[in-house]
This record gives C-alpha cells, structure tokens and sequence, in this order.
C-alpha cells in the first residue's frame, strides 16, 4: 500500500478487531429447511475474509450467526478473542453491520444516524459530535451532515451507512451485499474504496457476496460456499488458480472442462492433447483450464489441439472465441493476440498452464 | 396558455356539480341555523341568537363528546400502535386471524354491539351510568382504524432491517421503539388519530344505546334537538359541530400530509 493512496484516508484510526471462531455451526429453520451445515471457520484479527457463493448457499446465515441476528443450533459456538459469545445478542457484541438495503432511519439526518450507535450508548453531545464529524470526514461526507435519507443518492447512502457501522468503534465489521444496489460504474468505484478502507482500519471483517470479482478484490481469504457447505477456503488466487473442487472452478470465473483419457503427461481428447500436472496414476479424468491461459499456436510452434470456430467477440483488448472440438461443451478461448479470428475458421491452440485435473469428489 | 380539451371543462363541471351536490345541504342547514325564522327565510333576517340558545343549553354535550374522542384517541394509541408493531413484525395464523377479529366492531351494526354491552355489563350500575360505558363502545370501534392505518405504514417500510440495524448499534428494545418504529410510523399514527377522533365525536348508532339521560353526547343531543326543539336550534347545534370538527380536520390533515419537512435542500 503506497502512502500515495493513504491520503484519501487519512482521517482514518486504526481499529483493533476481534479474532473471530466459529465451532460446529450449523443452522436449521423452524420449517425444517437446513441453511448451514455444521461449519467450521477461523477469521484471524484484522483480516478481511469473503463469503462467497449462489443465493441460498448458507453466507448470509453465517453472516448473521457471526452477528448475533441468529442462534446457530444446539452444540454451535461463536467466539470473539476466544471468549464464547454464542449467547450474547447482537445489540451487546459490538459489531458494525451494513445491511444490503442500508436501513438508514428515514426520520434521522446523516449526521443523527452516524450518532446514533453513540446516542445509545450513552456517550454525552460533545463526544457524539467529535466523533460523528471524525467518521463524517473520513468518509468524505461532511457536506451531506444535515440532509435527509431521501435526498442522498445510492452511493452516498453506502458512505453514510459505513460511517454508522464504524462510529461506535466495532471489533467485527460486517458487510451483507452492500455493493448490490448500486450501478456497475458505482459498485467498482467503491469496490477500490471499500477496500482502501479495510486495509486502512485494520478490522476483522466479514463480507458477504454472490460477486466473484468483488470477493477477489477484497478479500485476504475467500471462503467459497455451496448448499450450506464450505466448498474451498483461501487466498483469491489459490481460489482462482487451485479451485478444490469443479463447484469452485466454475462458480469463480470461466473455466473449460474437457474428458479424456491419460497418458504421458496429457490428457488425450478427440480434439487433441493437453499438458496437465501430476496425471501419474490417473487413467480417465476431466482436465480444467482457464480461457486466458489459451493461445494461438504460431507458426512452427506444435498445437495441443484445434477447431473450429463457432463464435466470435471482438472485445478490444482481446477476443473471445468459441470453439467447437468434438466435445459435448464448447471450449471458450480469451485470445490476447491481434487477429481477425471469424466464425468458422479453424484454429490451432497451445495452453500455456498446465491444466488441473478435476478434484475426484465431485 | 395551453388549450383544454371538451373532456377537461366535461369532468370540471361534473366534478363542481357533485361537490354542489354534497356541499350545498351543509351550507342550507348552516344558513338555517343563522335564520331568524327558517319558515319565512333569509328575508326574516340573520341572528346569532339560535346559536347562543344552544350554547347555554347544549355546551355539556359538547365538552362530553371531546372528553370521550380524546379519551378514546388516548385508549386507541395505547393499545393500537403496540398491537399494529406487533401484527406487523409476526406474520403467522393466529396474528391475521387477530386482525380480522378487530374489524368485526365495524362490520356488525353498532346497535348490535352496544346491546351486546348492555347484556354484559349493563347490571355494573355505576359503569353503566358512567361517560367511560360510551367510551368503551368508542374505542371498541374506532381501534381497527387506529390499527389498521398504523399497520399499513409498518408493511411499507422494512420494519425488520431498521430494527436489526438498531440493534447492531447496541439499541435495546425500548430505544429502537421509541428512537426508530414509532417516528418512522408518524404517519399512520397520525392519519389513524384524525380517523378515531373524528369517528368517535360523531359516533351515534352505538352511542344512542349506551348514553344515559345524564351523558348525551353532541350527536345524540342534535337527534334530540332536531326531533324535539324548533328547526333553526337542531341547525345551529349542527353549525356548532361544524365548527368543533373542521378546524380538527384541518390541522390532523396539516399534520399527517408531509410525513416530515425537509430540509429543503434536495439537489
């Protein structure tokens, strides 16, 4: 981090965020319906970890169990700094939540909601202001004081709702789709600044989304999330690079996936060979590869296959093309090199990675 | 200026024509209450003597008929708005059954409910003979009103979130109430109050069973006036409900239309 991009922060503190456990935590709904399986997860102080997956895989339920908003079921435990807070309500963990609609008070100006974890907390007018204006200004919202929540726009409701989750100084800062409601433009922009945030606070926080590109831009780990499941835990990269299992590959970015037969190294397929890494005892498998470790083969180089092209877009910095080899899926390639590639014509391509064969449990 | 279509000046004088239709009775009976003599017309002349007649003689009706309306507001408050929250944060069967249970004073007839009341506990002598036996009548219809407005504002407004972002800032039940659900539910509070207070100030089915000689409030005094003393006074005790009513109108209008004043400032 340069001190370049501290500047826009500068207002803010270092915080000092709680280690967070979560020992056996399942949930089932009173209609019988099993959101969580019994999981188990660890959130290092400070750290930022992202919980990731499709609508209906269990993050928001931890989200809300780390919170305090729901009970996980009997033998489940919650710790904070390893002191059990399973039974401690929400209202005395000391958490900042910023919610996917906001639940900014519409009867409350910017500044009465940014007070109001204070205002409860008993703290007296003079503290409340100091404090409101320090988060007021470290999220570059000063002007925006006395106005009303509906005359804010979606942007600026984000800002105001992380100065309140931030005010009363939380030790977990917990955030449920809070980018979901904004315009793509928006969301990347404050993608870069949420981030800048985090790193600067030094906060435990959890982060929930369904949104790939946000996990990997924030997050220090991912934990990738299927069916009420844990499906992987880990950096962005080992999530992006090394996906533990085909539900991983697929939901994180663009993955082709190819059958075939193995031997010497390469997975065998009508379309051709491809390099793959430690094939040694398997027979028959599924190799994985990502459509930018593709390449045209250039001349005198030999191909690990060919086809024909079925689509073709034209995107700027590179095109996108599929291809159709033989196989039930076609093969979607991200080709960097500046070429006119057409529908129909036939091409020759080299990876560039080894390919990863698919994980046996799925 | 734009010109206006035909169906523009259609609807204009259809609309002024209804509104004459409804209006110009209330303006008849207020003239008649300022006439010297009715029978004769305006020529007899005009005269604040029916109205000073029925102030002497009436003004105990009307100070009853607010004691119970703001008795009744105070009652419907108290018991509506917790009853609205509730309705509104548990949605199962026996909560909905609740709420069409508390229409049910509205849908039966009040002279059915007000013999249902005499049953019951007209032999308590001195409840019976007290302005609270009206009261309890009141409040038993005027509260689905109260209930009902302040519900529909709890429904449009993500009651749940507010509150459990309350919560995640360390409020307990009793701040986020007062603090986050009951000025975000100013509206329907409001709108309820004009609806209980007007209904219950001219309330007269139930009331007509439950009065005794010693508790008449303004309405059963007007039937009492119009079936018993000279037309102008009957119109005159209409022109002094009219003027106890509409400035209340007025203001609870005043108050309930903007939900808040901003701050004027929007971009």
């Amino acid at each position: 981090m340069g001190g370049g991009t501290r500047q826009n922060w500068n207002g803010a503190i270092k915080m000092s965020g709680a280690a967070i456990r979560l020992v056996c935590c399942g949930k089932t709904f009173a209609d019988g319906t099993r959101a969580l399986e019994p999981v188990n997860l660890e959130f290092d102080s400070g750290e930022t970890v992202v919980l990731l997956g499709p609508s209906g895989c269990g993050k928001t339920t931890t989200l809300r169990i780390v919170a305090g908003l729901e009970l996980p079921d009997p033998g489940g435990c919650v710790t904070f700094d390893g002191i059990d807070v399973t039974a401690v309500p929400i209202e005395r963990r000391n958490v900042g939540m910023v919610f996917q609609s906001y639940a900014l008070f519409p009867n409350m100006t910017v500044a009465q909601n940014v007070a109001y974890g204070l205002k409860v907390r008993g703290l007296s007018v003079s503290e409340r202001e100091l404090r409101t204006r320090e988060l007021l200004t470290m999220m570059q919202i000063e002007p925006l004081a006395d106005r009303h929540i509906d005359q804010l726009s979606g942007g600026q409701r984000q800002r105001v709702a992380l100065a309140r989750a931030l005010a009363p100084r939380p030790r977990v800062l917990l955030l449920d789709e809070p980018l979901t409601a904004l315009d793509a433009r928006l969301r990347d922009t404050l993608r870069v600044e949420i981030n800048r945030l985090l790193r600067s606070l030094g906060i435990t926080t959890v982060y929930v989304t369904h949104d790939q590109s946000e996990a990997m831009a924030l997050g220090d780990r991912v934990v990738v999330m299927d069916h009420g499941r844990v499906a992987q835990i880990g950096t962005p990269r080992q999530i992006y690079e090394a996906p533990a299992t085909r539900f991983v590959a697929e939901f994180i970015g663009t993955m082709n996936v190819v059958r075939g037969e193995i031997h010497d190294g390469a997975l065998h397929f009508v379309g051709g060979k491809l390099p793959v890494v430690n094939g040694g005892s398997v027979r028959q498998g599924e190799a994985m590869f990502r459509p930018e470790d593709l390449q045209l083969a250039e001349d005198g180089q030999p191909p690990h296959f060919g086809g024909r092209i079925l689509v073709s877009l034209y995107q700027g910095d590179h095109t996108r093309i599929e291809i159709d080899v033989g196989n039930n899926r076609p093969i979607v390639a991200r080709i960097a090199q500046r070429r006119d590639l057409k529908p129909g014509e036939h091409v020759h391509l080299m990876l560039s990675m080894p390919a990863i064969l698919t994980p046996s449990n799925e | 200026m734009r010109k206006r279509g035909l169906a523009y000046w259609f609807l204009l004088a259809l609309t002024l024509l209804v509104s004459a239709f409804l209006i110009v009775p209330v303006g008849m009976s207020i003239l008649a209450g300022l006439t010297v003599n009715y029978f004769i017309g305006v020529e007899s002349g005009l005269t604040l003597q029916w109205l000073a007649q029925v102030w002497s003689d009436h003004r105990h009706t009307v100070f009853l008929s607010l004691k119970i309306a703001l008795a009744c507001l105070f009652c419907t408050l108290l018991i509506g708005v917790p009853t609205a929250y509730v309705l509104a944060r548990r949605q199962n069967a026996f909560t909905r059954a609740l709420e069409e249970l508390l229409v049910m004073p509205v849908a039966i007839p009040g002279l059915a409910t007000a013999l249902a009341l005499i049953v019951m506990y007209g032999g308590m002598g001195d409840f019976r003979r007290s302005w609270s036996f009206i009261l309890v009548g009141h409040v038993l219809f005027t509260l689905p009103f109260m209930v009902r407005s302040v519900l529909a504002v709890l429904s449009s407004i993500d009651l749940k979130t507010f509150e459990e972002g309350a919560r995640s800032l360390g409020a307990s039940f009793t701040q986020r109430f007062f603090g986050i659900v009951l000025p975000n539910c100013r509206s329907g509070i409001l709108a309820g109050s004009l609806m209980v207070v007007t209904l219950s100030l001219g309330e007269f089915n139930m009331t007509l069973l439950l009065h005794t000689p010693l508790t008449p409030t303004l309405p059963v005094g007007l039937a009492d006036a119009y079936a018993s003393l000279r037309m102008e006074v009957g119109s005159a005790y209409t022109l002094v409900f009219f003027i106890i009513i509409i400035p209340l109108l007025v203001v609870m209008q005043w108050a309930a239309a903007p939900a808040r004043i901003g701050t004027g400032q929007s971009r």
